[in-house]
């Protein structure tokens, strides 16, 4: 019995809160609903109509360069300084805190900063492409290059948690098969390739897996530093169903895409994990 | 001379190459901390001297009335309700969440373990599918722009439970087994034996969950609808100087100064329990 109290405390706010509005989003998906006024059954009508709405169309597609820009440079990026730390040079405990900063401030923080340093005429970040002979670039303010803005400033802000992860499986590396390599007169490119790189294949497909989720839920930045403009250029799923739901006052349809988006996360995941298996 | 240098190197087990990539990942890891500089730079300077031609790293000439004007908002409030939320969230979080990964970890009941992978594939769907159903319920009963309704969703963070069922598997048996001849019950041999000795991942779940709930966006944004009851970041982003439509309030310099305060208690956290960030987050994930 006492084990069932003590797990209570916890799973009936999950299950009020986390669980339930999930079902009961199901059924108002189903539904026309606005904040006014009673809901009214309309059976797939919001799901018919998200696959023939281009904005639909366009906040997912944006959503899949979202990925194939932040994923693989935070991936990438996330262990560079991993490996970096990991070397334990002097004040190597500085690069970590250094590295690690941008992920623990709030998303108005990141989006905010950014907006500032990628200003079209007296940002930072034109300022010193400058001197490449790069002219002022609208980072945000074209629908060419909003998108790669917004996702400079997430890299920045994501990067952290894909280090972290790095760092501590680095840590984990056996150390006797490292001086093993070593007396069999391993280099150290040898080492990173034939050790290390084997030992963090998992933590490099869980970052992978972890950073893909995270970006296809993309939002706040979105919404601080564009508001999914020009002209949804630079637009997301959630970002489109908070629009939806709360300027449209279609929590039907809001729903609707969500669970589309859902879908997309499921699918996503699962292959990663099927792939995962097949080699493993 | 160069044999020289090698031998020294040598003697701190380097290579030649350690002397290009040292400076070169210090740089990188200063290069990575410059927006946060550049944040607080342009937060003390005059609004004149901001958008200018020439960066100015270090102003020439600083002044505190960004910071005054940040305060003329309603900053303050909003400050206190963003540290009601994420407080009173994180602690209802990490004490049920230590209650039900104690269970989960050394009691024996029927459901148990279905219950936890419940818990874990609860993991699968995104919170944003939850968040337009759970709004459309608080306007119902009345809570929308209440701390209820701040409050409420962000309990059952499932990375609370699984930090303590982790802790909780590998405690001594030893320490529940003198007490349980002494006669104390479950609850007792929770609160006095099992949750004094759980410091450690405490503090990692809190400061990990504290963090979330502090920078928390979408739900307070969905939820309150009256000006005094914004949180703190959702309250800031309003700060935006140039995009689209939306108003400009006072230009980068006012909002240099609100997302400097904005991030100064993150920050600050993160500096002094920087350990259990790190020990959290490298704990709870490697489930996969």
């Amino acid at each position: 019995m006492a084990g069932y109290v003590l797990v209570a405390f916890f799973s009936i706010p999950f299950f009020i809160f986390n669980v339930l509005p999930v079902l009961f989003g199901v059924y108002v998906s189903f539904t026309r609903w606005s904040i006014v006024g009673s809901p009214r059954w309309e059976g797939l009508a919001n799901y018919r109509r998200a696959f023939s709405d281009k904005w639909v169309v366009t906040a997912f597609e944006n959503v899949l360069f979202y990925g194939l820009i932040i994923v693989p440079s935070v991936t990438v990026l996330g262990l560079i300084f991993a490996l970096f730390v990991n070397q334990r040079y002097p004040l190597s405990s500085l690069a970590r805190t250094l590295f690690f900063a941008p992920t623990v401030v709030s998303a108005t923080v990141i989006g905010l900063v950014w907006v500032w340093l990628l200003d079209t005429q007296f940002g930072l970040v034109n300022y010193y492409l400058s001197f490449l002979g790069i002219e002022n670039i609208p980072w945000l303010t074209s629908t060419r290059w909003s998108l790669l803005g917004v996702s400079i400033a997430s890299v920045w802000w994501d990067l952290g948690l894909a280090f972290i992860l790095f760092l501590a499986s680095l840590q984990d590396v056996p150390g006797d098969v490292i001086d093993a390599a070593r007396v069999d007169g391993a280099g150290r490119w040898q080492r990173f390739v034939h050790v290390v790189l084997p030992h963090l294949r998992p933590t490099i497909s869980m970052v992978i897996t972890l950073q893909l989720i995270s970006t296809l839920r993309i939002f706040s930045q979105v919404y601080v530093m564009t508001n999914g403009g020009p002209a949804s250029s630079s637009s997301s799923p959630i970002y489109y169903i908070y629009n939806v739901a709360i300027v449209r006052n279609l929590f039907g349809y809001a729903a609707a895409i969500s669970f589309l988006l859902f879908g997309l996360i499921l699918v996503v995941t699962l292959t990663q994990r099927f792939v995962l298996k097949e080699r493993g | 001379m160069l044999d020289w240098i090698d031998d020294k190197l040598e003697a701190r087990g380097l290579v030649r190459a350690d002397l290009i990539i040292w400076p070169l990942g210090m740089a990188m890891a200063m290069l990575w901390a410059l927006p946060f500089v550049w944040m607080v730079s342009t937060s003390l300077k005059f609004p004149g001297d901001v958008m200018t031609k020439d960066i100015e790293w270090l102003p020439h000439r600083i002044t505190f009335e960004n910071y005054v004007k940040v305060f003329e908002y309603p900053i303050v409030r909003w400050g206190l309700n963003s540290l009601i939320q994420a407080t009173v969230a994180t602690f209802l979080c990490v004490l049920f969440g230590a209650m039900a990964g104690y269970a989960l970890a050394r009691m024996r009941f029927p459901g148990r373990d279905t219950l936890f992978y419940l818990f874990l594939a609860s993991l699968m769907i995104p919170a944003e599918v939850s968040v337009i159903p759970l709004l459309l319920g608080f306007i119902k009963i009345g809570w929308a722009s209440t701390y209820q309704a701040l409050i409420l969703p962000s309990i059952g963070n499932v990375f609370a439970v699984y930090i303590f069922r982790q802790y909780f598997l590998s405690f001594p048996k030893e320490l529940e087994e003198s007490a349980r001849i002494d006669g104390a019950g479950p609850f007792s041999l929770f609160f006095r034996i099992a949750l004094p000795l759980a410091r450690a991942p405490a503090i990692a779940a809190s400061v990990i969950v504290f963090t979330l709930n502090w920078n928390n966006f979408l739900w307070p944004l969905l939820v309150v609808f009256d000006e005094n009851m914004k949180t703190l970041p959702v309250g800031v982003a309003a700060f935006t100087p140039v995009v689209g439509a939306r108003t400009q309030i006072e230009g980068y310099s006012v909002a240099m100064a609100a997302v400097t305060v904005l991030s100064v208690p993150s920050l600050l956290m993160f500096c002094f329990l920087q350990r259990y960030f790190i020990q959290g987050i490298s704990q709870g994930s490697v489930k996969q």
